[in-house]
């Protein structure tokens, strides 16, 4: 693809991120509860896929063809349920109803609740796990799709990820696509204090998976890589994208105590602000 | 406290190591069936331990100051008790009781059964969670013991051991020595068809250890890769030990159906005979 | 009945109460599993950083790391959520802590549908069943701030291992600083002749509302805070049901395994009398709000005062045998 093409694309992907920032936090605050810190980090990603590089059809659902995309770090499901509306699951309204009694989307996501869901999620570790049996039912099949799984940093601390890392490799799952939203932060405080995981690459490497390193948030690279992961054979691949926690909203970037708060009305304000001014 | 045998030459430990087959044998040909294979391949691990490196005391098994091991593969059990049997934990006769109803000596291990016992395991993946725990409340104690655990390579697939792998680096277990009893077999076929293990030395290397890789049956070996991993007080190691699921037993060697077998005293006193070196003088 | 709003929920009495009391009893040291800020146990990371253990997001190990530390006798206090300790590390609490019956007390907070708002996959609406199975586990349910400290002590001075459900959101204050707990006890809060409703945590505040509006209707109820769900109290029981002649158990769990199927159970085979147990249906819950939740899975005062009313026409049809 041409530059010009290619830039426009890029453009067109950048504005819908604003469109998921806001929404992000715009049912976050309707909610006032919800975690934003780790919705932020992985808006661009999400975005990536739901707006451009996933093959999907809002119209079906459930497609058996479909490309599977699960967010295995579930608490930041405001992400996936702003994608998801904005890609016309279901109706925007049903955005500010997060969290409360009946509504579709629940605290941490339910697939037999949110049209477009893959899976349910919010225990961390256990979507990886997922992931792994999304990807062997398409080999099973002989389908052509792709399970594009997202994983926190901290969420690498749970064991079974690397029960389901050396399955991956067992199995040569080359139809799944890992991406670690790698924002250095969990609830406690920096990865770094709580359980480094450094070297990371190493480690994915160690368990035979293909390893690239990417800037989370610069759209060209994150489209670029998703391509080359989605087409890469013989291996499971598995995309570091270093993030930054609460992206987007100044007062909230690389803070730990943003990662299961809502904003106050003032602070709400300001972070709308914010992102409509973003380039 | 008795001396821990540092001066024990590789043929006594060799020879050692093949006291622990027979009477493991022994035992397991006597109830009738055993996990002989994985028992088989611990032998020459357990004879260093106990006869040349661990800070024991079988008069006072529950020393706070004492060495302590975690057979994380619990099945192997037998093989341990052979081991404590001859080190003088509890009389030989004891081992005739194996897996017997109100007896002391049950298949898994079992700490409140058994003196010498460190830890009742039996549900993999555990031990090494345990033996980080044990060394940082040592560690607190001001203890300056090791905590030795016996891992299976099957067992490794376990999420929990990367759980542990990691809290011992972030916490420098340093008097935290693992072993992995690398036999290349576990229930459902090779660990290669049940589920590769790959690179397994940069997996443990990725995550923060000090790891060196032995011929597992060699007992000058394993005497000095013990010897550097208690050098090294930084960071938690790992010995990775080649061994062979089976070791020695003509009905075993090498075999997948190794992990748990059926046998009556009769072929396990034909596997002694036929153990390599021939009956020795004064041997039990 | 003194009520009065709370501002803090018992996880963190419970937590506030283990950091003063690491000044009491130097030995003790506790784990968590990445959620110290959520449970509190960061109140004890702060003042005695080199007795705190925070392991990461990784429960299993986080448990079986405790049970190994407490080999010697130590006593640990491993703190995370209810549904990751129960179902996640149920393994190791069961066959390494309980078997064994080694010192490791558990702050598992978010007990019940009070985690209403982050959904199924936080609330541990099985928790008790798990753990009152488990041979050597005590199971403690305070029901405020007083009673969250209190259970701390015991659960310090009990050997072996005791599992206390806490709370995510602060419900009221009920007993005051004097009042005594133990092991197997329980509280009449409320005196009655009519039934005997028994609960504990925070459906003790619904139940007492209902009975409040039942009076008003001339059925007087006694309402009994179980706060020791294993071992409970027999005796304690026996006495009220003696004198009410029918029995009401509702909790924030499943029906099935619950308190409601234990007390059932003894009162077959010790006392056969009108029974009733509410609690959640063989369903699971779901997000929302927790006064939404609770009424819309049964449990409210609403449905506590509807059973009780049922349970009274059935007892005074003579619905019993002996």
């Amino acid at each position: 693809m041409d530059n010009k093409d290619n830039s426009s694309r890029i453009t067109g992907l950048k504005a819908s991120a604003r469109e998921v920032r806001e929404q992000i936090i715009e049912m976050i605050y309707r909610a006032q509860s919800g975690h934003p810190g780790g919705s932020l980090s992985v808006a661009d990603i999400m975005t990536a896929l739901y707006f451009d590089l996933a093959k999907i059809d809002p119209a079906n659902p459930d497609w058996p063809q479909r490309d599977r995309i699960i967010l295995s770090k579930g608490h930041a499901c405001p992400a996936w349920y702003a994608c998801l509306a904005l890609r016309g699951y279901f109706p925007m309204e049903e955005l500010s109803t997060l969290r409360r009694y009946k509504s579709i989307l629940q605290g941490h996501p339910t697939a037999a609740k949110t049209p477009g869901l893959d899976a349910t999620t919010g225990s961390l570790g256990m979507g990886m796990s997922m992931a792994v049996g999304a990807a062997l039912e398409g080999r099973l099949t002989g389908s052509a799709y792709t399970v594009y799984l997202i994983l926190g940093d901290g969420e690498l601390n749970e064991g079974v990820v690397w029960e389901a890392a050396a399955a991956a490799h067992k199995y040569r799952l080359d139809n799944l696509v890992a991406v670690v939203d790698y924002n250095g932060l969990q609830l406690d405080g920096f990865t770094d204090e709580v359980m480094p995981m450094e070297p990371l690459g190493a480690k994915f490497k160690a368990f035979n998976w293909k390893v690239y390193s990417i800037d989370g948030h610069d759209m060209a690279e994150i489209v670029e890589t998703l391509e080359q992961a989605r087409d890469y054979q013989g291996k499971p691949v598995c995309i570091i994208a270093d993030t930054v926690k609460g992206k987007g909203i100044s007062y909230m970037e690389n803070e730990c105590g943003w990662h299961g708060r809502a904003p106050d009305r003032r602070q709400y304000q300001q972070a709308l602000k914010e992102i409509r001014s973003a380039v | 406290m008795t001396e821990n045998a540092q001066t024990a030459a590789p043929a006594n430990l060799q020879a050692r190591a093949r006291e622990i087959r027979i009477l493991t044998l022994q035992a397991m040909g006597r109830l009738g069936h055993g996990h002989v294979g994985g028992s088989m391949s611990i032998a020459e691990l357990l004879a260093v331990l106990y006869f040349a490196q661990m800070k024991v005391d079988p008069q006072e098994p529950s020393l706070r100051e004492r060495d302590r091991l975690i057979l994380s593969k619990g099945h192997c059990g037998p093989a341990l008790y052979s081991t404590l049997a001859l080190r003088g934990f509890f009389p030989l006769e004891w081992l005739d009781t194996l897996n017997r109803g109100g007896g002391r000596l049950p298949l898994h291990c079992d700490m409140n059964k058994t003196p010498g016992v460190d830890l009742t395991t039996g549900s993999l993946g555990l031990g090494l969670s345990a033996g980080l725990g044990v060394a940082l409340g040592n560690r607190i104690q001001g203890i300056a013991a090791l905590t030795y655990v016996i891992l299976g390579d099957g067992e490794i697939n376990e999420g929990q051991i990367w759980e542990a792998a990691m809290a011992a680096v972030q916490f420098r277990a340093g008097r935290l020595v693992a072993f992995v009893d690398y036999n290349r077999m576990q229930i459902d076929g090779t660990t290669e068809e049940v589920m590769d293990l790959g690179d397994i030395t940069g997996k443990w290397k990725s995550f923060g250890w000090h790891v060196q890789r032995v011929p597992g049956h060699d007992t000058t070996a394993l005497n000095d890769a013990i010897d550097a991993a208690r050098a090294e007080t930084e960071l938690p190691s790992v010995i990775i030990l080649d061994t062979v699921k089976g070791k020695d037993v003509f009905f075993a060697e090498g075999l997948v159906a190794s992990h748990h077998m059926k046998f009556d005293l009769q072929q396990a006193r034909e596997a002694v005979e036929r153990l390599p070196g021939g009956k020795r003088e004064g041997e039990i | 009945m003194n009520l009065k709003q709370s501002d803090k929920a018992t996880r963190r009495a419970f937590a506030e109460r283990m950091t003063e009391y690491g000044d009491l009893d130097k030995e003790f040291v506790v784990f968590e599993a990445d959620i110290g800020k959520s449970t509190y146990s960061y109140l004890f990371a702060d003042k005695f950083p080199e007795r705190y253990f925070n392991l990461g997001i990784a429960e299993l190990n986080t448990v079986g790391a405790a049970a190994g530390m407490a080999l010697g006798g130590r006593t640990v206090v491993a703190c995370s959520y209810g549904v990751f300790i129960t179902m996640r590390a149920l393994e190791a609490v069961r066959s390494f802590i309980c078997y064994p019956n080694l010192n490791v007390k558990f702050l598992s907070s978010h007990g019940g549908v009070t985690a209403a708002i982050d959904g199924v996959t936080h609330q541990a609406t099985e928790d008790i069943a798990f753990m009152t199975t488990l041979p050597n586990m005590k199971v403690l349910v305070p029901a405020d701030t007083q009673a969250a400290r209190a259970c701390f002590d015991l659960a310090l001075a009990t050997p072996g291992p005791v599992f206390v459900r806490l709370m995510r959101d602060p419900y009221y204050e009920l007993y005051g600083e004097a009042e005594n707990f133990s092991i197997g006890g329980s509280r009449v809060i409320r005196s009655g002749g009519d039934l005997t409703i028994v609960t504990y945590g925070d459906i003790l505040f619904q139940a007492l509302e209902a009975a409040e509006e039942l009076a008003g209707e001339g059925i007087s109820a006694e309402v009994i805070d179980m706060y020791s769900l294993k071992p409970f109290d027999q005796e304690g029981l026996l006495a009220s049901i003696r004198k009410t002649g029918a029995l009401l158990v509702a909790e924030n769990h499943q029906r099935r395994n619950g308190l409601g199927y234990e007390l059932s159970n003894f009162c077959l085979k010790n006392y056969p009398l009108p029974f009733e147990n509410i609690g959640l249906n063989d369903t699971f819950a779901e997000s929302g709000h927790y006064p939404d939740i609770i009424e819309a899975y049964g449990i409210s005062r609403e449905h506590i005062g509807r059973a009780a009313r049922e349970l009274l026409s059935r007892k005074q049809a003579g619905d019993r045998h002996d």
